[in-house]
Parts: C-alpha cells; sequence; structure tokens
C-alpha cells in the first residue's frame, strides 16, 4: 500500500447539518487533506470532547471547521467558551468558520475573534481547503 | 414597508393626534367653563333677584324689586334660549349685575355698603375668565353713578343714591376710580387665568404627543429590529439547503466523466446559484428598504477588490479576461458602505454577466472619481450591450432583458432604489454590440 501524504493529522467539523459535513468529509478524503476526521453535530459536544482531551495533544484536532448556526450552541457561543479552554487546545487547534452567512455583522464579528483564522463560505471545496492550509502555514512562519 | 405603516395606523392614539383634532383639548376646556360658569351665574342672579324682594321688606319696593329684577332674568334667559352659542348672554349678565347693584342701593335708600355689591359682581365675572365681561357691568355702574348722583344732588326727590347730604366731585372720583380698579384687577385675573389654562393645557398636550411620538419610534426600531432578524433567518435558511446541494453537485461532478451527466450537473449548478442570488437579491432590497443611513468613511479600492471578490465567488460563468480599477482624488468620502456594496456588487456581476463571448479582450472597468462634492462612479464594458429602447425599462421591478437572462429582475431596481436613499443619481449609456456604461453620482454627506 502506498503511504499517502496527508495536509493534517486531525481535523475537527462542528455542523449540525449532516449533508455539510459529508461534504466536507467527502472533499477532505478525497484530496488526503486530513488523516482523521471527527464530526460533531452539536457544538457542545464538540467542546465536551476539547476540554476531555485538553492535556492530550495527540488527540486535539490541528483545524477546527466551525458553522454559525447550530441549535443550542452557535459558532459564536461556541468561541466564548473556547476562548477559556487551557492554552494547549488555544495554539494547537486553529479555527475556521464555515457557513452560508453573508451576513456583515457576522464576517465583523468573525474578523474581531481573534482565534478565528477564516471565515469561508459553503460550500467547502477543494481550493478552499488548500487556501485554508496555505494561509495557516505563512501565519505560522510569521510566528518563527 | 406595509408592516410599519399598518402598525402607525392601528394605533388608536395616533388618531388624536389628526390635524384637525389639533385645538380640540382647549375648544373642550373652554366649554367646561362656559358650562360651569352658566350654572353658578344661574345661582347667582337668582339670589340677587331673591335679595332684591327680601329688601322689599324695609321700604316696601316689592314692587320695583320684581320689576326691575323681573326684567334682568328675562333678558337673560331670552338671550340665552334664543342665541346659546352666542356669548351676548354673558355680557348682559354683566350688565344685570350692574342693574342689580343699582336696585338693591335704591331699594336701601342709597346705605352706603349696598355699593359694595358692584364689587360682588365683578368678582363673580371672573368664572368666565373672558376680561370683556368687565365692561358692561362697569359702563352701567358709571351711568348709574353719574345719572342717580347728579340727580340726588340737584335736589329731585324719590332718588336714592347715597346717604350723604352731598358728595363733592373729589370724594365721587376717588369713588369711580377705586370702582374701575376693581374692575380692571379681576378683569386682568379673568385674562391671566385663561391664558395660563391655555398654557397648561398645550404643555400638557404637548407632552402627551411626544410620548406617543417616542412609543411610536420604540414600536417601530422594534418592528425594523424583528423583521431584520426574520429576513436574515429565512434567507440564511432558504440558503443553506442550496449551498449543501451546490456541494453535493460539485462532488458527483467530480466523481464523473460523462459528457451529458457533467452538462446537466452544470445546469443545476446554474439554477442553484440563480435561486442563491434570488434570495440574496431579496435579503439586499429588504435591507435597503428598511435599514437606517449608516454613515462611514468609504475606501473604495479595498470596497470594490471585495466585491470583485464575491462577485467571482457567486459563481458566475463568464471570467472576463480584465476587471480594471481606477480610482483617483484623495477625499475623504462619507455615505452608507452597504447601499455602495449593493450597487457595486449588481453593477458588476451585470458587467460580467452580460459579457460578448465573442469578443477575447473582455473587460470592466470601474472608473471613481472623488470630489469634496460627491464620488461619481462609472462602470463600463464592452459586452452585449441593452437596446436603446429597453434603456429605461431595466429600472423597473422584476423586468428582464429577455428569457435567457439569468438574473431576477431585481438587481437594477435594487441598484436604482439604493441610489436613492442616497440621495444620488443613476444614468446609463449602452449600444448594442459595443458596451454599456453605467454612471452612478452619490453625493459625500460630509458636506451636507
Amino acid at each position: 500500500m502506498e503511504v499517502k501524504e496527508y495536509f493534517y493529522e486531525r481535523v475537527m467539523v462542528v455542523d449540525d447539518t449532516q449533508i455539510d459535513r459529508y461534504i466536507a468529509k467527502h472533499i477532505m478524503n478525497k484530496i488526503y487533506y486530513a488523516k482523521e476526521i471527527s464530526e460533531f453535530d452539536l457544538a457542545l459536544s464538540a467542546l465536551d470532547y476539547l476540554k476531555l482531551n485538553a492535556e492530550n495533544i495527540e488527540v486535539l484536532p490541528q483545524l477546527i471547521f466551525l458553522d454559525i448556526r447550530m441549535p443550542l450552541m452557535d459558532g459564536f457561543q461556541f468561541m466564548q467558551e473556547f476562548n477559556l479552554l487551557p492554552d494547549t487546545v488555544l495554539v494547537n487547534c486553529k479555527v475556521v468558520m464555515l457557513s452560508t452567512s453573508l451576513d456583515s455583522g457576522d464576517h465583523a464579528r468573525a474578523q474581531s475573534e481573534p482565534l478565528i483564522q477564516m471565515f469561508l463560505n459553503k460550500p467547502l471545496n477543494k481550493q478552499s481547503l488548500i487556501e485554508v492550509y496555505q494561509l495557516l502555514c505563512q501565519k505560522e512562519l510569521k510566528k518563527v | 414597508m406595509d408592516v410599519n405603516y399598518r402598525v402607525v395606523k392601528n394605533n388608536m392614539k395616533a388618531d388624536l393626534l389628526d390635524e384637525k383634532n389639533e385645538n380640540m383639548p382647549i375648544a373642550a376646556f373652554l366649554k367646561m367653563i362656559k358650562e360651569r360658569s352658566d350654572r353658578l351665574m344661574n345661582y347667582f342672579l337668582l339670589s340677587f333677584f331673591i335679595i332684591g324682594i327680601a329688601l322689599g321688606y324695609f321700604y316696601d319696593t316689592y314692587l320695583i324689586a320684581l320689576g326691575v329684577g323681573g326684567a334682568c332674568l328675562l333678558a337673560y334667559y331670552s338671550a340665552k334660549i334664543l342665541f346659546p352659542e352666542s356669548t351676548l348672554y354673558q355680557f348682559i349678565a354683566s350688565a344685570n349685575l350692574g342693574i342689580f347693584t343699582a336696585q338693591l342701593i335704591y331699594q336701601m335708600h342709597g346705605l352706603f355698603e349696598m355699593h359694595f355689591i358692584a364689587f360682588i359682581g365683578s368678582a363673580i365675572l371672573i368664572t368666565y375668565q373672558n376680561w370683556k365681561l368687565q365692561l358692561p357691568l362697569a359702563v352701567v355702574i358709571i351711568i348709574h353713578h353719574s345719572i342717580f348722583g347728579y340727580l340726588q344732588f340737584s335736589g329731585v326727590p324719590h332718588v336714592y343714591f347715597s346717604q350723604q347730604e352731598f358728595m363733592d366731585v373729589q370724594t365721587f372720583i376717588i369713588h369711580v376710580f377705586l370702582a374701575l380698579t376693581i374692575f380692571f384687577i379681576c378683569g386682568l385675573w379673568a385674562y391671566q387665568f385663561k391664558k395660563h389654562s391655555e398654557q397648561h393645557i398645550e404643555m400638557s398636550f404637548e407632552i402627551g404627543r411626544l410620548q406617543i411620538a417616542e412609543q411610536q419610534k420604540e414600536q417601530l426600531l422594534k418592528v425594523n429590529s424583528e423583521l431584520d432578524k426574520f429576513v436574515y433567518s429565512v434567507s440564511h435558511d432558504l440558503r443553506a439547503p442550496l449551498r449543501s446541494l451546490m456541494g453535493i453537485v460539485e462532488i458527483t461532478a467530480d466523481q464523473t466523466e460523462e459528457l451529458p451527466v457533467i452538462n446537466h450537473l452544470q445546469m443545476m449548478k446554474e439554477s442553484i446559484a440563480r435561486m442563491d442570488g434570488f434570495i440574496l437579491d431579496i435579503l439586499d432590497y429588504s435591507r435597503n428598504a428598511r435599514s437606517e443611513f449608516k454613515k462611514e468613511e468609504i475606501d473604495f479600492p479595498e470596497l470594490l477588490t471585495e466585491v470583485i471578490h464575491h462577485v467571482k465567488y457567486a459563481g458566475s460563468t463568464n471570467d472576463p479576461s480584465e476587471i480594471k480599477i481606477f480610482v483617483e482624488g484623495k477625499n475623504t468620502f462619507i455615505s452608507d458602505r452597504s447601499r455602495i456594496t449593493i450597487i457595486m456588487n449588481n453593477l458588476i456581476s451585470n458587467a460580467i454577466r452580460y459579457q460578448n463571448t465573442a469578443l477575447n479582450n473582455q473587460f470592466v472597468k470601474i472608473n471613481v472619481v472623488l470630489s469634496k462634492k460627491d464620488a461619481t462612479i462609472c462602470v463600463s464594458d464592452n459586452g452585449i450591450g441593452i437596446p436603446k429602447e429597453l434603456q429605461n425599462k431595466i429600472f423597473d421591478m422584476f423586468y428582464r432583458v429577455n428569457g435567457n437572462s439569468v438574473g431576477s429582475g431585481l438587481g437594477l431596481y435594487i441598484v436604482k432604489e439604493a441610489v436613492e436613499k442616497l440621495k444620488g443619481t443613476i444614468k446609463v449609456n449602452s449600444k448594442p454590440g459595443e458596451g454599456s456604461e453605467f454612471l452612478v453620482n452619490i453625493p459625500n454627506v460630509e458636506i451636507i
């Protein structure tokens, strides 16, 4: 068996719409974007997962695709809680917003959240996945 | 817009504010004063009449009391019944009070204290809050004093004005002067009471009006923000499944090599994009119609770059070989960013959408000239152009040039509406086959 080069080891998708999670997973698998993809239909359970594994860097996702409009807890509420998580999570897990929203208020809000790396419009496609990777790499380089 | 209108109309309190009802509270107040005073006047005039009869006891003047008093009451009530809307009967009442004074002085054979009755009459008249009512009383008293004083001191018998043997001119003048002073002061109070009441009513009415206006404003703001949330939610909820569908279509297109299938999927994509565009247009329309003018500095190069990025993302099938942006002028330009974005978005996506596919040097040129006064924006292309006879129709709601056009028929209508909200102008120059040019002029609100 050929050993594939993956962009990321672990990616998390937080979205209440099953089809959108399927699309994300399908495209990522197609281009070998992530070795492991974890799906959460509730922002709250995603948070619980991150809390539980806060000290376990080998399990934490490197990238989180976060929807905005979800029942019970929306993307921005998720970010409020996320900001309170231990540094291990904040440093290792990069958040990218993925939404249908064209509301300028949502865009502005996403931009004002320092931990949101990018704002993507649905549907997810290959180009935008690669753009995310390139942007995060650039940011990483700037830090060094 | 409709909803706002209905809210205003439904507000029962607002009906009270109709123009024609403007002076209603003051009129109602005056009517109340009149009714109250009329009631009191019945008692006063009747009392004078009865007192007159009672005083008949002293010098046997029953006949005079009945005759003069009866005539007074008759005159008063006839005027009141014949001309209830006129103030005539009030003036007659005033004169009556003077005549009663004279009658009672006479009945007591000039008893000096009876002169005070004139002051009682004057005080009674304040109730109408009309200073003019003091005049008949004053006139009657002056005439009475002059005539009766003159007659008594000339020695005419059975004329009773004063118990003094003689009243010199100086005393008479002081007497008249004091009486006039009382009438003047009572007239002044009547005038001031009325003024004060009117001001008070106007003021409380004004306060009420402001409160209602404030309530309406709050209600409108609430309705507006609810509508905003509603439009936002609906447009999002309509678009979310569409974007999912788009994702699935893209995945499927990626998985097949069969040309018919790829073509069909491409058609699906176009349909989805069209519906998506329609929803976005409705969202823009609703926002433009309701949202308030938000002043903001406009950075045209940045705004245009963003718009072009967005237009490209929106999945237009045509990709022009060139989009050129020129921004001239360094003036700070202040206007409503969201509306300018709507305008530019529609003009640029139209320019891209209606390219002339026969050409290979397709271009879209955006030229912005900023001045202290305004911004002149020109979006031009070498696309298919618009026939002369259709040029004044393209800004109509739901107008589409032909069945093949992919838009909602709302785009340019929204552009026109947004330009109007910004108090600007829009013009189109176009020749079929050569291209189109949209000229937009928007005032710089910093100056206004």
